[in-house]
């Protein structure tokens, strides 16, 4: 468990509704600071300037998938060590399991519960080393 | 050469065996003769003969009259030629009476009867002609009168032939007076002559005997081969309709019957099949069937075919995608069954396809709807319950009362049409095998808490409390967790919407010989009879007004169902004592 609270989210999602309601759900309910991606190509800088302590990547974007974003986060040692929960609708359990094997931290199924995100982030935050 | 010569032999013995068959085949056919009809041609037979042996009497009595006329007996020839003409006329009526009887076939027994009493009359004229005029007569006429009486004993086997006891009758009424006059006549020469004379009369009937067999059984065979010509045209006729019916269903069947040789070689192709590749059945009649597979399965076709013929077992729910004449392919699902005569020789194979070119589109349809369905739906749906609940749950601050139900109304049936879709992606995953499970080994205390906790809120909404009564099982079982909660969130929220407000679902565990069981009891209105033999069906519910009023998509129990039979249980239900219904599913208990 990380010696201090989940803090900063930043999240990349194209789908902007979803955008405005992950962040009132973090912002006012869990009280964290978050920073909004909408283009997956322009996330790794937004990552480097914001600096958050977890990552969130929805799976289907256009541009670049979550996972192809998330392996090349791996191959930055500026993002390397951040970790990832992806939000998706692809809710298979192949599809969580292969996502997990790529190192991410947890996954979150479409739709979520906005007023629960913040309680299953910090969750799943509370378990990493 | 061994073989060679056994091959011989067998050969011979085959025919051997052919012919004591073929004898014993038409020695069967002789006892199906019906014997009144035998019997009624027999004595046809009998008097037919009447007219030409009546005319012999005439002729005979005539020169035997005028021979024996002489002066000292005159009075007795007289009488002797009355008899003789009082016989033959009433044969004359005897022969108009049998011809003119419509119904002589039937009458058998009587005109037999009637012939045999006539002969033996006749044959007792002649006797008495013997017993009265050979003792008074010189030795010519006693010589022509034996030689009379000799041939009118022979002259009535082919007469009487046709019943043996008839003619015994008739020779033995002659044959007796005789004898006894040659016996007593006191001269020894025909005292010889009357001792040969039993001995003649019993070779003539012995032949007699032997001739009547003949013609029974001629006239059996005769009878059993009309029958058997009868049965014959029957089954002709039998065969014929099967024929044309089977023809029928050949040439109307609408799904393409090909008929082939044992090498793959068309020997007929009905009118759909003509349809379906848009050949002409000629065209294709000769060549073989690998006309209408594609090139690149012609290998996998081979090998198939190959073991078709060797192993004779029928296929069926082959797809094969075939090309037409145009060009265009179609796929196919084949049935096809080798047809084997009794000899064990492969006849032909009868090959019958059906398009199933646009089920499949249908079915790749049907697949990217439920595609469609998982992510564009949801995608929107989460925004809409998303923002809903961020409202409903206070977030933004209080907000007025009516706009608060307001929201509530929209996040519940968002949520509704949420489950909808899970649902039917569900049922969806489950029809077409793809939903795998994830076995887990899984401690049935630990579940059910677990699913008390994740549907407390549920239950709240409709003032219904979730308890576990009794002790829960600590035992395991092994199971898709999130599943296996699936199937408990869906019977305990059916119990909370049937419940009566304020009441208590229990649970129970229960563990049994070879697997676990959990119970969920509600206090509901229980299960019509009706709806019993439905409730795992899709789409279901036992009143369609429950669906709006409380939510529930109807196929919550078909997917429980699956589920469990998915995890190697059971699933069902019961009446409560009390009211109620109990809910129940079983799993393998984990050693």
């Amino acid at each position: 468990m990380p010696n201090r609270p989940l803090n900063k989210v930043c999240y990349v999602e194209d789908d902007e509704d979803i955008q405005r309601i992950v962040r009132m759900a973090l912002e006012r309910v869990g009280k964290m600071s978050v920073e909004i991606v909408t283009d997956p190509l322009r996330a790794i800088d937004a990552m480097k300037a914001f600096g958050p302590d977890l990552v969130m990547l929805d799976w289907m974007m256009p541009g670049m998938d979550g996972p192809t974003l998330f392996r090349k986060m791996k191959t930055l040692p500026e993002t390397a060590s951040l970790p990832v929960v992806f939000i998706t609708a692809k809710a298979t359990s192949r599809d969580m399991e292969e996502l997990l094997a790529l190192g991410a931290a947890g996954t979150i199924s479409k739709p979520f519960s906005p007023k629960d995100l913040p309680d299953q982030l910090r969750s799943i935050w509370s378990k990493l080393p | 050469m061994s073989s060679l010569a056994n091959g011989i032999e067998s050969a011979e013995r085959g025919e051997a065996a052919a012919r004591s068959k073929a004898a014993a085949v038409i020695a069967d056919i002789r006892d199906r003769a019906d014997p009144a009809l035998v019997r009624a041609d027999r004595v046809e037979q009998l008097y037919s003969q009447l007219p030409l042996g009546l005319a012999a009497t005439v002729v005979i009595g005539v020169i035997a009259a005028f021979e024996l006329h002489e002066g000292r007996l005159i009075e007795l020839v007289y009488f002797w030629g009355g008899l003789l003409g009082l016989v033959v006329v009433l044969h004359g009526l005897l022969y108009l009476g049998y011809r003119n009887d419509a119904r002589r076939q039937d009458n058998t027994g009587q005109w037999l009867r009637w012939l045999g009493i006539g002969a033996f009359a006749a044959g007792a004229v002649w006797g008495f002609a013997a017993a009265v005029f050979f003792p008074s007569h010189a030795d010519e006429r006693q010589v022509f009168l034996a030689f009379l009486l000799a041939g009118v004993i022979s002259g009535g086997i082919p007469m009487y032939a046709a019943s043996w006891p008839i003619f015994a009758a008739y020779a033995a009424a002659i044959a007796l007076p005789f004898t006894y006059v040659l016996a007593t006549f006191g001269n020894r020469l025909f005292a010889e002559i009357a001792l040969l004379i039993p001995l003649f009369y019993a070779v003539s009937v012995a032949i007699a005997f032997r001739l009547n067999g003949v013609f029974v059984s001629g006239y059996r065979l005769r009878h059993a081969y009309q029958r058997q010509l009868v049965e014959l045209e029957e089954a002709r006729r039998q065969i014929e309709a099967s024929g044309r019916k089977l023809a029928l269903f050949f040439e109307r069947s609408p799904i393409a019957v090909l008929e082939l040789d044992a090498k793959g070689v068309i020997q007929e192709m009905n009118h759909a099949g003509e349809l379906l590749f848009g050949f002409a059945a000629a065209e294709l009649i000769g060549q073989t069937v690998k006309t209408l597979v594609l090139a690149k399965y012609q290998p996998d076709f081979d090998a198939e075919w190959t073991k078709l013929v060797a192993t004779r077992r029928p296929l069926a729910g082959l797809k094969v995608r075939n090309p037409r004449r145009d060009g265009l392919t179609v796929v196919c699902e084949w049935t096809v069954t080798p047809l084997v005569n009794p000899e064990g020789e492969l006849i032909s194979v009868i090959a019958q396809g059906r398009d199933i070119t646009a089920q499949l589109e249908a079915e790749r349809l049907k697949k990217e709807f439920t595609s469609t369905l998982s992510h564009e739906l949801r995608t929107p749906l989460t925004s809409i319950i998303g923002s809903l609940q961020l409202i409903n749950a206070g977030v933004l601050g209080d907000v007025p009362k009516d706009v608060a139900e307001l929201t509530e109304v929209a996040e519940r049936n968002g949520q509704r049409l949420l489950d909808l879709i899970n649902d039917i992606l569900d049922v969806e995953k489950i029809e077409s095998g793809k939903l795998t499970l994830n076995p887990q080994v899984i401690r049935v205390d630990e579940l059910v808490r677990e699913a008390m906790v994740l549907n407390k809120g549920f239950g709240d909404r409709f003032k219904v409390r979730f308890e576990a009564r009794g002790e829960l099982s600590p035992r395991e079982v092994i199971a898709d967790h999130k599943r296996l909660l699936q199937v408990m969130t869906n019977l305990l929220s059916n119990a909370a919407k049937f419940s009566p407000e304020g009441q208590v679902v229990e649970i129970t565990t229960e563990e049994r010989a070879d697997c676990l069981r959990v119970a969920v009891h509600d206090r509901g209105p229980g299960i019509p009879e009706s709806f019993k033999a439905r409730v795992f069906g899709r789409f279901n519910q036992a009143d369609s007004t429950t669906s709006r009023q409380k939510g529930g998509t109807g196929l919550g129990l078909a997917i429980c169902k699956r589920l469990v039979e998915m995890m190697q249980g059971r699933i069902g239900f019961q009446d409560r004592e009390g009211g109620g219904t109990t809910f129940w599913f079983e799993l393998p208990r984990h050693a």
